[in-house]
């Protein structure tokens, strides 16, 4: 017993010591990238087919300087509000390294201010929803220090939908089909045939 | 012999250690007389039920009918619970919401409460080989149906059905108690429910492995995960098969066989409904049931998400420990049980019920604490704390049920079977549905219901032994074993003489006194117990 309460106390002091690191904060980030989407109002794209052209640059409205510290920018996809709704997995909270708003990542690049283009083709493993694209500045030290994106700031213009596949298949359909009926065959061939064996026996 | 109950129409009997084999009226007797005539590996009795338990033997049929019957079990526990670990890959497939998932993993837990019911009358017509083999082959379509999913309708609807295959549980307690002798079916059941319980941890570590490998052969994850179903329902057929091949009913052959031999005095199953129904404990322990049983099967849902969204851990990694929490039942169930007996050597009924109070109890502290833990390693730790205090309990809860009554034990065995899931399906409705709060929310809600829901096991009282806070009457000619069980009995039943079972069971009853049993004078129309 004292044994088992040691090792409680000792997990206890240990998480209390573990760092609790708080990372960069979104609020904290200008909005200093200009994003843009090719994506056309009210076309849905597939999973697996559809693509869109992403570009962004620096927004040079901002004083010189500001953007000294970009080393890398990555583009994500993002989910948009309508899809976190009901969905705590894909929570937006203000401390990014706990943010899970944008879990799909587009493309690293090394900072550009301008001439940034990219042509995402939607791959197979994107799941239903509507989303917006955001891009993040890192700096050396792969912390956020700017971002940028395609939709205002609550999120509700020049969104897109995509479509996922479905993940079936016509051949699982058919093997799914094929194992059931083995079952089920193979059940009642086995119960039939012992009463019939029975019934054989009995009659001798 | 007119006193043959241990006939295929009593359900359940004999889950409790201290009945004894009647075909030799020794009450309390350590020593039960080999059958030396019998052809068997093991050592039988006079019905042909073995008297050890070899857990590494497959010897025909005893050890042979445990295996094949615990690993059925297990089986189904496996595919009910194998969407769960994968439910991170499933919710963006099916674009499913909390309430999605918070219904399905409802709906997995709710259709065995009524196929349980059911298959205790199964068990009886068709004999449990076919009741097992039947149940099993059936419910492997519905594993399959999983590849046809792509909404959340359908995939609620498809836990739901592949959730029947549950009632493998009774099938399994059955069938051991048609195998083994009373003095050890505890044990053996206990082991065999425990073991077959471990299934829901063992899914949670073979689902995310499956789904990897499929990935890396190729497929996108969103078909990967069908695929990984098949695993599943192929256990099932081949299963299906073994228990089909391999089984029989009893050991001396199959049911239909010996249903010719002798007459078995069948009980009106309206008399037998209403004792059970009119007990008060039965109702106390349905709802304790839920909170042990229940709670793990909620917990076996939910756990895996929990760890991969709050600890952002990968996939396996948390299907890894959420399994941790499922087979902890290896050994926590049999110990709930062990420890059941041992507090009973001293303390007799009183004993138990502090203990399965003391396990339960323990068990919803620690789901608080897993609910609150913002850390990792203290969250495995309450995690299996918790999982041993739920686990024990439920052993410790089938330590006593035996002793409600002896007339309707089956169906109050069932009833509290039932009622396990329905807990189940109530904590995940309350707690788990909606995004209200969040899962750690949940957890440690769902301890405080456990903790507060387990208090009404101090009402429990038993007039020749006793409960939690009040000892048993003075009046020991008036309130004892006897008495306790006659009262099922109306008197044109005894002048028939069929409570004689029941006298019987009360007689060796008599060690749920605790130590008090030597300074205990009997009652002047009963045998002396041999102590």
């Amino acid at each position: 017993m004292a044994v088992v309460e040691g090792f409680l106390v000792a997990t206890l002091l240990l998480s209390c010591l573990a760092s609790t690191s708080y990372g960069v904060t979104f609020s904290s980030l200008q909005k200093t990238l200009v994003v843009s989407a090719s994506n056309q109002q009210g076309k849905v794209l597939k999973g697996g087919e559809g693509n869109i052209t992403i570009t962004w640059s620096y927004n040079n409205s901002f004083p010189a300087g500001t953007d000294s510290a970009y080393k890398t920018v990555k583009v994500k996809l993002c989910y948009a509000p309508i899809s976190q709704q009901d969905r705590a997995w894909r929570k937006t909270v203000d401390n990014l390294e706990k943010d899970k708003t944008c879990q799909h990542n587009i493309v690293s690049r090394p900072y550009s201010p301008s001439n940034n283009k990219f042509t995402w083709s939607v791959e197979r493993d994107v799941p239903t929803a509507t989303y917006f694209i955001r891009a993040y500045a890192y700096n050396s030290a792969d912390e956020e220090v700017a971002f940028g994106q395609n939709t205002d700031a609550h999120k509700t213009t020049n969104l897109f939908q995509v479509e996922a596949i479905s993940g079936r298949h016509a051949s699982l359909d058919i093997a799914s089909i094929c194992f059931s009926a083995f079952s089920i065959v193979s059940l009642f061939g086995f119960f039939f045939l012992e009463k019939r064996k029975a019934k054989s026996a009995e009659k001798k | 012999m007119a006193d043959e109950e241990n006939s295929p129409g009593s359900s359940m009997h004999g889950v409790t250690g201290k009945e004894q084999s009647f075909a030799f009226s020794v009450a309390a007797d350590p020593t039960i007389p080999t059958d030396s005539t019998a052809k068997f590996a093991l050592p039988v009795d006079s019905e042909h039920k073995s008297k050890v338990f070899k857990i590494l033997s497959f010897a025909n049929p005893h050890m042979r009918t445990f295996h094949l019957s615990w690993i059925s079990f297990f089986t189904c526990f496996v595919s009910t619970f194998a969407a769960a670990p994968l439910v991170p890959i499933i919710r963006d497939d099916l674009n499913l919401t909390k309430t999605d998932i918070g219904n399905a993993g409802i709906a997995s837990v709710s259709g065995s409460i009524f196929s349980r019911l059911v298959m205790g009358a199964a068990c009886d017509l068709l004999g449990p080989r076919y009741a097992c083999a039947f149940l099993i082959m059936l419910s492997a379509p519905t594993v399959f149906c999983m590849s046809f999913v792509s909404s959340a309708g359908g995939y609620i609807v498809v836990r739901f059905m592949i959730g029947f295959s549950l009632a493998t549980f009774v099938s399994c307690q059955y069938w051991m108690s048609t195998m083994f002798n009373s003095r050890i079916i505890g044990l053996v059941n206990g082991t065999a429910a425990g073991w077959g319980n471990m299934g829901g941890g063992a899914t949670q570590l073979l689902m995310p492995v499956l789904y990897e490998l499929i990935r890396r052969a190729g497929a996108t994850p969103f078909t990967a995960w069908r695929i990984a179903f098949f695993i599943p329902g192929w256990l099932h057929v081949i299963m299906g098969l073994l228990v089909l091949g391999l089984g029989q009913d009893l050991p001396d052959g199959n049911l239909s066989t010996l249903q010719k031999k002798g007459d078995v005095p069948k009980d009106q199953f309206s008399k037998v409904l209403w004792y059970a129904i009119t007990n008060y404990r039965t109702w106390i322990f349905v709802l304790l049931y839920g909170m042990s049983l229940g709670v793990e099967l909620t917990t076996d849902n939910v756990i895996a998400e929990y760890f991969f969204d709050r600890f952002d851990l990968k996939l396996h990694t948390a299907g890894t420990i959420a399994a941790t929490f499922g087979m902890a039942n290896i050994v926590s169930r049999p110990f709930g049980g062990l420890m059941s007996d041992i507090a009973a050597r001293r303390f007799g009924m009183r004993g138990r019920l502090w203990n399965l109070w003391i396990l339960q109890t323990a068990g919803g502290i620690f789901c608080i604490c897993l609910g609150r833990a913002n850390t990792l390693p203290l969250s495995i730790t309450s995690m299996i704390l918790f999982s041993i205090g739920a686990q024990a309990a439920c052993g410790a809860t089938f330590g006593i049920i035996p002793f409600l009554s002896r007339r309707s034990l089956g169906v109050i065995s069932g009833l509290t079977g039932a009622g396990g899931n329905f807990g189940s399906g109530l904590t995940q409705l309350l707690f788990f549905t909606n995004s209200k709060y969040s899962t750690a929310t949940g957890l440690s809600l769902m301890g405080i219901m456990i903790v507060a829901c387990t208090i009404p096991v101090t009402l429990v009282h038993f007039p020749q032994w006793g409960s939690m806070f009040l000892p048993p009457s003075k009046d020991a000619s008036k309130f004892n074993e006897e008495s306790y069980y006659g009262s099922e009995w109306n008197e044109e039943e005894k002048e028939k003489g069929l409570h004689h079972g029941s006298l019987k069971f009360a007689e060796n009853s008599r060690s749920e006194r605790g130590r008090r049993v030597l300074s205990v004078s009997t009652p002047p129309n009963s045998t002396p117990p041999c102590v």
